[in-house]
């Protein structure tokens, strides 16, 4: 397969969300706003023996701690939603059946849709790391890179299915879809974004060994932060429960979106919204 | 014998659906509405055949199906040879859809780089795709504007930029469902001409849905007129007006009270 279609795809996005010039820079503007928060948060918290104890497992510090969890959050809520509304965008424009008349593959259009939105995410949570290291001092020194990337991959992909997920249920319903909403408020209620799981009570902790975002989170603070590789057996089992979560939801969610399009071209409602 | 590009057999459309809460004590209850009904057809390389019929007809929703936008409840067809249910990849190679529906490009993009958006969909090549805009361009007379806004264009300017995208990839079959809604005279005429100059005497297929009888008189080669999800009526201009103009007897023919449905 050629990258020309999904490199067309990038580029339309691009040129779409530069457009609209203003916005695309405010979406800079929160992210110092919510470092400067927590760092506020961990100044106030941070020094507690039992706040150092419980993350012990993650050097300690919570700044740092958190400061990775909100960054890489945001691959959660990009992947389960970026999906649905350019797909949503798309059919509201109309221009998902111009697409659909095109010899080009359903997947290709799906996942194409969202490489402008995980760039972008990308290069927000790069800003994030920045601030913490340059101006709060977090201490990246021993990061191991390789590891963190691999998990970051994984984790784009096992977010991706999820989102895909929800974007065949907007096809057919068009609004409200209950997936998206209750992976995410469930992935940040147990998935340690804000604190480690290991504060939660048992039953919590069970479920959140469902969700691919504590992997996710457990091995990018491993490695960044204690600088842990792939010989390190807490990293391998994390990146080994995303792949095998990733190998069974990514063909299951192409499969439903699949289905999801042949509903809307019963209805004939491609292009309703 | 000439050759057969698009064939359909009892093509069928009926949409269903839930009542839902329009009358929540029926909610699970089916509505349905036959848009297409038995839709025999078949057209040859090289003709222009034209779509006529009161709004509502089913003639956008016939279209549609045999572009795989839309699936047929019943009933099959073939395009270029290919299974229109099983062969989808193929039947979207052989074709393009020029339609009236002027939501269908990224309206704050230029025209030019919605082109060439759909030219990579279509699967140009980066190379050819540098060729062919100029070119469909100039054919649809736009080069001049070719770098506002869409959304900046007049209604003749986006149809006619609705007409550039559906030469890009020069397939063998070509839909035009009201192609010429909101153009100029000239602009018309042009596109007349450029169907028969440049399409039709090179072995393309144009299937054509309009309102305008003047027009289908003047560039199809055969017409069909659908009331109803029905085809009523099919043939040569010639052949089934006879002395009268088409005009006449579209008029006769939907206004039949017996046959309306
Ligand atoms: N998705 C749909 N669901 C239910 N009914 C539909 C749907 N699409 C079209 N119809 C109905 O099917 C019939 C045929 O519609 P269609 O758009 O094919 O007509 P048309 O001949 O193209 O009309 P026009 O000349 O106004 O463009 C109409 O009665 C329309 O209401
Ligand atoms: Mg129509």
């Amino acid at each position: 397969m050629t990258l020309r279609k999904p490199q067309a795809f990038l580029k339309k996005d691009f040129l779409m969300e530069t457009s609209y010039r203003f916005s695309f820079f405010l979406q800079f503007g929160g992210i110092f706003f919510s470092v400067v928060m927590f760092y506020f948060v961990s100044e106030l918290i941070g020094s507690a023996p039992s706040v150092q104890q419980s993350l012990s497992r993650y050097g300690g510090n919570y700044f740092s701690f958190v400061l990775i969890g909100i960054a890489f959050s945001n691959f959660l809520s990009v992947g389960l939603g970026s999906f649905s509304s350019s797909i949503r965008g798309e059919q509201m424009m109309g221009t998902l059946e111009a697409m659909l008349v095109t010899p080009t593959r359903l997947s290709t259009i799906i996942i194409s849709s969202s490489q402008w939105s995980f760039a972008f995410t990308s290069l927000r949570v790069g800003i994030y790391l920045l601030l913490g290291g340059l101006l709060f001092g977090v201490d990246f020194g021993d990061a191991n890179v390789i590891p963190a990337l691999a998990a970051l991959l994984l984790t784009v992909i096992a977010f991706s299915s999820l989102g895909i997920i929800s974007a065949s249920f907007i096809m057919i319903f068009k609004r409200g879809d209950p997936i998206a909403w209750l992976i995410s408020s469930t992935s940040t209620l147990v998935g340690g974004v804000f604190y480690p799981i290991s504060i939660l009570p048992d039953w919590l902790q069970k479920l959140s060994y469902l969700f691919p975002i504590t992997y996710s989170l457990d091995a990018i603070r491993l490695s960044l932060l204690q600088g842990y590789g792939f010989a390190n057996q807490e990293v391998t089992r994390d990146l080994a429960a995303l792949v095998v979560f990733s190998v069974i939801t990514l063909p299951v969610s192409l499969v439903i979106f699949r289905y999801a399009v042949r509903r809307a071209k019963k209805d004939g409602s491609l292009a309703y919204y | 014998m000439s050759e057969t590009v698009i064939q359909t057999n009892n093509l069928t459309k009926e949409f269903t659906k839930l009542r839902g809460i329009s009358s929540p004590r029926n909610f699970f209850d089916k509505v349905s509405f036959t848009a297409v009904r038995g839709i025999n057809l078949t057209v040859s390389r090289g003709e222009i055949f034209g779509l006529l019929g009161p709004n509502g007809a089913g003639k956008t929703t016939l279209t549609k199906m045999l572009c795989t936008l839309i699936l047929p409840s019943d009933g099959n067809a073939t395009i270029c040879g290919y299974d229109l249910a099983r062969q989808q990849a193929q039947v979207k190679a052989s074709i393009a859809l020029i339609s009236s529906e002027e939501r269908s490009f990224y309206w704050r993009l230029s025209g030019r780089r919605n082109l060439e958006f759909f030219a990579a969909l279509y699967g140009l090549s980066r190379r050819r795709t540098r060729q062919r805009i100029p070119e469909v361009l100039e054919i649809v007379g736009m080069s001049d504007a070719a770098e506002r806004r869409f959304q900046e264009y007049s209604t003749g300017m986006k149809q006619r930029m609705a007409l550039a995208r559906g030469l890009l990839a020069e397939p063998d079959v070509f839909f035009m469902d009201e192609p010429t809604k909101g153009l100029d005279p000239v602009a018309v005429r042009n596109l007349h001409d450029f169907i028969r100059s440049q399409l039709t005497s090179r072995g393309k297929t144009v299937i054509l849905a309009t309102h305008d009888l003047v027009e289908a008189e003047e560039v199809c080669d055969r017409v069909g007129i659908m009331q109803g999800g029905r085809m009523k009526a099919e043939g040569k201009v010639s052949e089934l007006a006879g002395d009268a103009s088409l005009s006449d007897f579209f008029h006769n023919l939907i206004a039949d009270p017996e046959k309306k449905s």
